[in-house]
């Protein structure tokens, strides 16, 4: 028995080595977090370990691994759902406010001040200081729409289908790109000195 | 006269708004004038159309770099540490 045991462990081992990857980039995808992406796998793996009698060989172990993934990130989101909730869709709302907040009540801009920082353009793009700036800015986005932001940059990904796995609306996905937009600017300006 | 500039100016806020939807899509010819009159009056607005632009390039290269860190590999250190742990079990 113990036999047996120690063999699911050296493919497991081999598995971890060869997929892991490409488990790994879609759950970052799926959920656009370091820290929660390498934690699904770990969680893929422990089970896929404790369930590898029912893995007889009839799919890929790629696939395999994939649909324990797939389901792992399906149970992540439920679990967030239940317990986060209002969380979530408060930092959504604070994104609309702090956006809202960069004019005043008659649509006008607060400050008409063109800020000295976009004057460098070229420079912003090559300084690696700004590049750790424009990090945390894109971590204080709401989580989803960090990820509508960046999913146009995920291959050839077309809006439509963008927007059914953010499940917004396709004026909703250019109102949030245009309100990141705006927190972007404002987070970069105070934080660009 | 004053509706014809009342429909054609708008607020800033709803300029930054079309600025920011003509990426995505067509505006309407109505929205395309409000955009022009509005724009020939406000520097402030005129930048924030270059600073989206900025923004589109600044977000890319922010991207590829990110991704080439944390996208697609995992971690060496990661993959021991799941090693590790199954052979605890």
């Amino acid at each position: 028995m113990d036999l047996i045991k120690e063999d699911s462990k050296s493919i497991l081992e081999q598995w971890v080595n060869q997929f892991s990857d490409e488990l790994y980039s879609w759950a970052f995808f799926k959920t656009s977090s370091k820290e929660v992406a390498e934690d699904l796998v770990q969680d893929t793996f422990m089970a896929a370990f404790h369930k590898i009698d029912s893995f007889q060989g009839k799919s890929q172990p790629k696939t395999w691994l994939f649909s324990i993934l797939n389901n792992k990130v399906i149970d992540y989101y439920r679990l967030r759902a239940r317990t986060n909730k209002k969380n979530f869709s408060l930092t959504e709302n604070s994104g609309y406010e702090l956006s809202d907040g960069l004019f005043n009540t008659y649509g006008c801009w607060k400050t008409n001040d063109i800020n000295a920082a976009w004057d460098q353009d070229q420079e912003l793009l090559d300084n690696p200081e700004f590049n750790s700036i424009m990090e945390n800015c894109m971590d204080d986005l709401p989580q989803k729409w960090k990820l509508a932001v960046t999913s146009k940059y995920l291959s050839d990904k077309k809006t439509e289908t963008i927007c059914q796995e953010l499940e917004i609306t396709a004026s909703n996905y250019w109102q949030i790109v245009h309100r990141s937009k705006l927190l972007l600017k404002k987070c970069l300006e105070l934080k660009w000195v | 006269m004053n509706k014809v500039m009342r429909t054609l100016l708008r607020p800033c806020k709803k300029t930054t708004e079309l600025i920011d939807k003509q990426m995505f899509t067509p505006l309407t010819l109505k929205e395309k004038l409000q955009l022009q009159a509005h724009k020939a009056i406000c520097g402030t607005c005129n930048a924030y159309e270059k600073q989206s632009k900025l923004l589109d390039a600044l977000i890319g290269k922010w991207f590829a770099i990110d991704s080439n860190k944390k996208m697609s590999t995992l971690d060496e250190d990661k993959k021991n540490k799941i090693i590790e742990a199954i052979k605890k079990i």
